[in-house]
């Protein structure tokens, strides 16, 4: 195993509030690597840090070896970072195929294209792709439903799909199950394990809910003011006395 | 418009069972492209019969009728808000400064038109090169900034060129007198646009700049619409939805963005072309003014943003107020208040615009007619 994504000494600073704190944290191939923390402990920053949303302070970020610091979000998105947002973040009044169709574009013809006087039927790949990714999510029959018109579950399933659809190497996913009732949390939980297996990706997750984390997890890194305070798997974190005074609370798990 | 392409698609594939209504058939005809092509030529050239010929018939006094010129000046207004509304209703950008493309087309084919040669082709060519120039520079800098900062970045920009067309280039663009050496040579080098069509009956078209100006209104549509259902359809629209997802799924969003500016500012350079051809002469107040950018925005919200057709009836309306009801009796001085307050009915209860209100309308004869409801 070789790591696909690794932070090094990455510090962001926001005026006088250090965010993250000199992390240094690396992915493997393959795995499912869950960043955990408190509210306020740093995960988005660390998010926003790999996907170019934010400038780091210092530090270096590698994926696949190579540097992507100097990059813009969509550049980093083409080299095979995805991203599933905190919210539903779809096309609401586009229709589900129609967002599936974004995604495959992107994917297909890379960041630009300057073909605005040709016509859709004549990139039957993306059209497959777009297909692919609705079968993928099972969305399929609900292709001609406007996006906003789904159910909430759904919705995020879409979003998921979007990532997806430019077949990321790796995929972050910001809280996959905020907002969700037991039943779609579960689906989607099936979901993120069905994903790893099948397309053998390398998953960064964040989440709140402690039951998924401990179930889906390869690793899990524990963030707390911007530093990893520790890391491991769920046995190790989980008997960690620093993580149970910083995060947990003593609570019995 | 695409997605209904998509359903009539699956009206045709998912229910093989259910034998097709009239309304269905029609809607799956007026997504073909040839057809939306066909079906625009035949109201441009149906215009004139329908908006002069036949109110006269019916004895309405001349007065609140249209005339051809005026019909030709809405289709030129309808091009420029055609390519607007490509900007303002499918990628979300509001323009406040679009009377720059408009107004450079005009300067540089009038200028041109005096210097070089009068081909209307030629002056379209100079006036929409000019345009997209002037749209590359002026976009490249506007659109790194978004919303409300865009907006007044545009409007800044279009009042910088104004004062400089109006003085310190006085000397070239004939300062606040306008242009006044516009040639106009004949369509092709033997087709004068003022000269009659020998042919087609007097009802339809009139003059050889009717068919020109029809035409290209034809082809601004035709073009429009192959855009929408480009790659850049979904793309544009998009970057509306949710900009920062769209870059999430890998699109270079502001690339993407100062190409749908240039694609508005080349339309805005074929109508601004046109209007100097129609009118030969430029004047400044109709052309780099502040208050363009802000009467092509009217224009497409009164016809509906988002929509193909909306803006041409919207540039119909707009000019039939500015014109028509502006020299009815009584009522004719007022009549910035009578757009004003028809700007202010559509808005309230036609959100979408007319063509909102006539998709309403299809809508419901759709379901009268027994056809899929969507």
């Amino acid at each position: 195993m070789s790591a696909i994504l690794e932070t090094d000494g990455l510090v962001k600073e926001f005026g006088g509030l250090t965010a993250t704190d000199d992390v240094n944290l690396s992915i493997e191939q393959g795995e499912l690597l869950s960043l955990i923390g408190p509210n306020g402990a740093g995960k988005s920053t660390l998010i926003n840090l790999i996907t170019r949303m934010l400038e780091e302070t210092e530090g270096d970020i590698r994926f696949e070896g190579e540097s992507i610091t100097d990059l813009e979000p969509h550049e980093v998105v083409q080299r095979g970072i995805g991203k599933s947002f905190q919210t539903a973040s779809i096309f609401p009044d586009l229709s589900v195929e129609e967002n599936a169709n974004i995604a495959s574009l992107g994917a297909e013809h890379g960041d630009f294209r300057f073909n605005f006087l040709v016509h859709r039927n004549s990139y039957p790949e993306v059209e497959q792709r777009t297909l692919e990714t609705l079968e993928a999510v099972g969305l399929r029959d609900q292709r001609n439903t406007r996006a906003a018109d789904l159910p909430y579950g759904d919705k995020r399933r879409l979003e998921i799909g979007i990532a997806l659809a430019s077949e990321p190497s790796l995929l972050l996913m910001d809280e996959p199950t905020a907002g969700m009732s037991p039943e779609e949390t579960q689906a989607t939980v099936e979901l993120i394990e069905q994903l790893q297996e099948e397309l053998d990706l390398t998953i960064l997750l964040v989440e709140h809910d402690m039951e998924i984390v401990f179930s889906v997890s390869d690793r899990i890194a524990v963030l707390n003011r911007g530093s990893i305070i520790a890391e491991g798997t769920p046995d190790e974190v989980q008997g960690d006395p620093s993580v149970q005074e910083a995060y947990l609370g003593g609570v019995e798990l | 418009m695409s997605d209904e392409v998509k359903s009539a698609e699956a009206t045709e594939s998912g229910e093989v069972d259910r034998s097709p209504s009239l309304y269905d058939r029609w809607a799956a005809v007026r997504e073909h492209e040839a057809a939306v092509a066909a079906l625009t030529f035949l109201g441009v050239f149906l215009a004139p019969l329908v908006l002069v010929v036949l109110p006269e018939m019916l004895g309405v006094p001349t007065q609140y009728i249209w005339y051809r010129s005026l019909i030709v000046l809405a289709l030129i207004w309808g091009i420029f808000a055609v390519g607007y509304d490509l900007l303002l209703g499918f990628t979300g950008l509001l323009s406040f400064g679009h009377a720059i493309f408009w107004g450079t087309a005009a300067y540089a084919a009038g200028i041109f038109s005096a210097n070089v040669t009068g081909s209307p082709i030629a002056m379209i060519l100079v006036g929409t090169t000019t345009a997209v120039l002037f749209a590359w520079v002026i976009g490249w800098i506007s659109l790194r900034r978004g919303g409300i900062y865009f907006a007044i970045l545009t409007l800044a920009f279009g009042q910088m060129i104004y004062y400089v067309f109006l003085s310190p280039l006085g000397w070239l663009t004939g300062g606040e007198n306008g242009f006044t050496g516009v040639e106009v040579e004949p369509l092709l080098g033997f087709l004068p646009l003022g000269a009659e069509v020998a042919v087609v009956p007097d009802a339809i078209v009139q003059t050889w700049m009717y068919v020109f100006v029809g035409l290209a209104a034809v082809l601004a549509v035709v073009v429009g619409n192959r855009i929408l259902n480009s790659p850049y359809g979904v793309v544009l629209r998009a970057i509306r939805e949710n900009e920062q997802r769209a870059e999430f799924v890998g699109l270079n969003v502001w690339r993407y963005k100062l190409m749908a500016f240039v694609i508005s500012g080349a339309f805005a350079g074929v109508a601004g072309s046109l209007y100097v051809i129609q009118r030969s002469f430029v004047p400044i107040e109709n052309t780099l003014n502040w208050t363009v950018s802000g009467e092509i925005v009217i224009m497409t919200v009164l016809g509906g943003v988002g929509s193909l057709f909306g803006p041409l009836l919207g540039a119909g309306l707009y000019m039939y107020v500015a014109n028509i009801v502006s020299g009815m009796p009584a009522i004719g001085d007022f009549w910035h208040m009578i757009l004003g307050l028809v700007f202010v009915l559509v808005v309230v209860l036609l959100p979408e615009g007319l063509w909102g209100g006539l998709t309403w309308l299809r809508e419901r004869a759709a379901e009268a007619f027994g056809g899929e409801d969507r």
